[in-house]
């Protein structure tokens, strides 16, 4: 260890943040060397946020900081505001998790990036807007001339995040902490600006502090990683050492529960049964009316139908998993809400059983709702607040008239327990529970009208990666032992080729690539596939990173 | 800036609002209690006389006959004949016009100041002292009622100390400001904690903004903040509620107007109303729709300079 002797870039010892008495950071210890990237893994309520701002100096008001942080040597916590302001971009810079609420809509790109420069280096208006617009050209975004008199507004969450990027980088820093910089985006997008991290690492010498609760992400550039759980540091060295010998029982749950490290569980079974089809989608399309106006009214022009669905034809045997990948907007949830009847097609049908769902009327389509069941990605958005827990699953039993309010009630408490939820919580209200018990009522709920079929569209990706396993643990066993049909929704290719048999990859409203999961992940056939599978951030390290 | 095709799509909807308007105006006159020939003619004229100017004023003809001439007549720029001054309405709202915009100017320079600084002071820090007595002031300046507090003001000011004229008008411009002070004056305390509590609740909302934390990260003093991020992401919905209050305003000073004797359309629609004076309140009325529209238009191209979103 010649490092040692160095002097760390950042140094932090014992820090520790706490909000009155309640600490939420508890004594953690690490460095930085300078030119290191180094990745903070944890859960959400780990601290970890917490960790930065400290390092910022960005907490609010009612939090305590103790302990020590140096950056270069000096000591930055208890620095009044007038050093904080002079250290914030010239020597560190932070960029944030989602980028779209970081940028001020009421101002250009450009100006954005600029006001640092101008603000620290005391250039005049037009020579930061210059170096804006060669920053903008450094972290990969075209025509950046253009595009600096650009609003945040006209831009995507991969180019707003560049565009914070280059916010950051301008004025020079020695350090960069990106907090969890690729959650809010899809995984190819992701893959890129870890490409732009690492190129700026490379580059310029920048250090960074990658905040991420995916290891995978982290082990994918990082080249130490600091394990943290309940504000403590459980487990820290370099990355291969953390992912081949993790030592902390915490650590290698987290492993554990990376979806490709699951052992293929339901996409073992092999081929699709050979029954006939369940739901078939013939040739669906579903467009959404463009921006209407007076004006484009009054010009006799056609407003411009988004095609959100064009001509998609799948087949779904009964008892079959199948998972439809795709990034945001590629239509994957309008499919799903075309199948529950709350889109309109404007092309094809969907038959279930034979019949024409949007044909249904009267006590047929009563019967349709109670055979298709749906579960939705935000948890809490889902569930009336103001319903308890067995109140919401007991509510479409006794609607559809299946049994009185009392046995809907005890029919609840059984299938509280289905989904392994302790019966304590049957009176609680949504808010009072965690995102994966919120996500456990809501499939109660879809399986209280004992469905044929279950749409579950992205129901893990706002949870954490260790209950995203259990949760997926769970709908095995549910599909299992109720004969499930069902169609799993997600970004995630990993998750869906490690659960279903079959996987259609969605882009821009159209299937491109379908077939069984194994042969999707390991030997696509379409660009686009490709790229995605190429973006998955693997545990396994590569032969030549790991030596 | 890009702000014409904005422009022209909102100048494209003003003809259909502009028709709407008509045909409600059109149909207050007929709809409303009372015949006009007979309060023209006066209450002991025969039956001849009536149905002699009901047919002059074409009042005999079919409704659809009728709408076509009241139509015509707008666009010819003729509103009507006042039944009681014997004057075009035309001419009679215009009289009558300036002296109501401009206290409602007069109001919105004195409201809009006191409205920032005491925001500003509130939502500073929101629960401090300042934020409380500004707060209990605020509940103060809504729940005294304008006519009460016009009338107050009139003695203690006008009568008391004799520094401000207790009614009309007055001569030249430094003679309106001096003429209009009291009730525009009495007007703003009403006017300034409704804005005000908007504006603090903006702006407490804003502080906490993702963006805010950026431009602290990037090392931006609290003052640059303030002024430059957090106060133009607050004032949106202030200023749409100040377009709102202009707007009423324009219509709703009656009770101020009243108190101080002041010769706006506040007075003008009273007296035509008490006097059954229909033409003039279709006037009016088509006037007071007219100033939202325009008002309206103005406050979505202001919102539109500040937020670029809009402009889409």
């Amino acid at each position: 260890m010649t490092e040692e002797k160095n002097q760390p870039l950042l140094d932090v010892r014992e820090l520790t943040v706490a909000f009155g008495h309640l600490a939420v950071v508890k004594g953690i210890s690490f460095a930085v060397q300078p030119g290191e990237i180094i990745g903070i893994v944890g859960e959400s309520g780990s601290g970890k946020s917490i960790t930065c701002r400290a390092l910022m100096g960005l907490l609010p008001g009612t939090a305590n900081a103790s302990g020590s942080v140096k950056l270069n040597g000096r000591q930055l916590l208890g620095l009044d505001e007038a050093s904080w302001r002079s250290i914030r971009a010239p020597e560190m810079a932070m960029i944030f998790q989602n980028p779209a609420s970081h940028l001020d809509p009421l101002k250009r790109i450009g100006q954005q990036i600029a006001e640092p420069m101008i603000r620290h280096q005391g250039i005049g208006r037009s020579e930061g807007q210059d170096r804006a617009v060669r920053l903008l050209e450094a972290v990969g975004i075209r025509d950046p001339e253009l595009r600096a008199r650009s609003y945040p507004h006209e831009f995507s969450g991969g180019m707003k995040q560049r565009a914070m990027i280059a916010a950051a980088i301008g004025c020079g820093p020695k350090l960069l902490i990106a907090d969890e910089p690729t959650t809010a985006l899809d995984v190819t997008v992701q893959a890129r600006i870890l490409t732009l991290l690492t190129k700026l690492n490379r580059e310029r010498g920048l250090a960074i502090v990658l905040i991420s609760h995916d290891l995978g992400v982290v082990a994918d550039v990082c080249s130490r990683v600091v394990v943290m759980r309940h504000g403590e540091i459980v487990e820290q060295g370099k990355t291969d050492q953390i992912v081949n010998k993790p030592q902390h029982p915490y650590t290698k749950l987290l492993i554990d529960s990376q979806p490709g490290r699951r052992p293929a569980g339901a996409g073992s079974a092999g081929s699709a049964p050979a029954r006939s089809p369940l739901l078939t989608i013939e040739n669906l399309s579903v467009s959404f009316p463009g921006k209407r106006d007076l004006a484009s009214g009054l010009r006799l022009k056609s407003a411009r139908e988004f095609l959100a669905l064009d001509g998609v034809n799948m087949q779904i045997a009964e008892g079959e998993t199948v998972g439809i990948v795709g990034e945001s907007g590629s239509g994957k949830s309008t499919l799903a809400r075309a199948i529950i009847r709350q889109n309109g097609a404007s092309g094809g049908a969907i038959r279930f059983d034979g019949q024409n769902v949007q044909a249904l009327r009267g006590e047929t389509l009563t019967r349709f709702c109670r055979s298709i069941q749906m579960v939705f990605q935000n948890p809490y958005d889902s569930l009336n607040p103001r319903m308890t827990v067995s109140e919401a699953i007991a509510e479409p039993i006794w609607r559809h008239g299946l049994a009185d309010r009392r046995t809907a009630q005890r029919q609840a408490d059984e299938l509280l327990e289905l989904v392994e939820l302790p019966g304590i919580l049957r009176d609680r209200k949504p808010r009072q529970l965690s995102g994966g018990q919120c996500q456990r009522v809501g499939l109660a709920r879809a399986l209280a009208l004992k469905p044929q079929v279950l749409i579950a569209d992205e129901i893990t990706s706002a949870l954490d990666v260790t209950t995203q396993a259990q949760i997926l643990d769970l709908l095995t066993r549910l599909q299992r032992e109720r004969a499930l049909t069902l169609l799993y929704i997600s970004h995630d290719l990993r998750v869906v080729s490690s659960f279903c048999q079959r996987v259609y990859v969605f882009k821009a409203g159209r299937i491109v690539e379908s077939g069984p999961a194994r042969q999707v992940l390991t030997k696509p056939r379409d660009p686009y596939t490709q790229e995605l599978v190429e973006s998955i951030g693997s545990l396994v390290p590569s032969p030549t990173l790991a030596l | 800036m890009t702000l014409l095709p904005l422009i022209s799509r909102r100048l494209l909807q003003l003809p259909g609002v502009l028709a709407g308007i008509c045909v409600v105006t059109f149909m207050l006159l007929h709809l409303a209690p009372g015949d006009p020939a007979r309060l023209l003619a006066g209450d002991r004229a025969s039956a001849e006389t009536i149905a002699a100017i009901r047919h002059q004023n074409g009042l005999d003809q079919p409704l659809w006959q009728q709408f076509i001439t009241y139509v015509a007549n707008l666009l010819a720029g003729d509103i009507g004949q006042s039944l009681r001054f014997q004057r075009p309405v035309s001419a009679l709202i215009h009289q009558f016009m300036w002296p109501t915009l401009f206290l409602t100017g007069y109001v919105v320079l004195l409201a809009v100041p006191p409205t920032i600084m005491l925001a500003i002071a509130s939502a500073r820090r929101p629960g401090g002292v300042a934020d409380q007595i500004i707060r209990v002031l605020g509940i103060a300046g809504l729940t005294i009622p304008v006519f009460w507090l016009a009338i107050m003001m009139s003695r203690f000011f006008g009568a008391g100390l004799g520094w401000f004229p207790v009614s009309g008008y007055g001569q030249g411009f430094f003679g309106h400001l001096h003429h209009l002070f009291l009730p525009a004056l009495s007007t703003s305390i009403w006017l300034v904690p409704v804005l005000t509590q908007s504006l603090r609740a903006a702006l407490i909302e804003k502080t906490t903004a993702d963006f805010v934390t950026t431009a602290r990260a990037q090392g931006a003093g609290e003052g640059e903040i303030f002024w430059r991020t957090i106060l133009p992401n607050a004032v949106l919905p202030t200023l749409n509620l100040l377009g709102v209050m202009v707007a009423f305003l324009i219509g709703g000073t009656i009770i101020v107007e009243t108190v101080y004797a002041v010769p706006g359309l506040g007075a003008l629609m009273i007296g035509s109303l008490l006097g059954r004076d229909y033409y003039v309140v279709q006037g009016l009325t088509l006037t007071f729709a007219l100033a939202t529209v325009i008002i309206t238009l103005v406050v979505d191209l202001l919102t539109a300079f500040i937020d670029p979103r809009v402009r889409l």
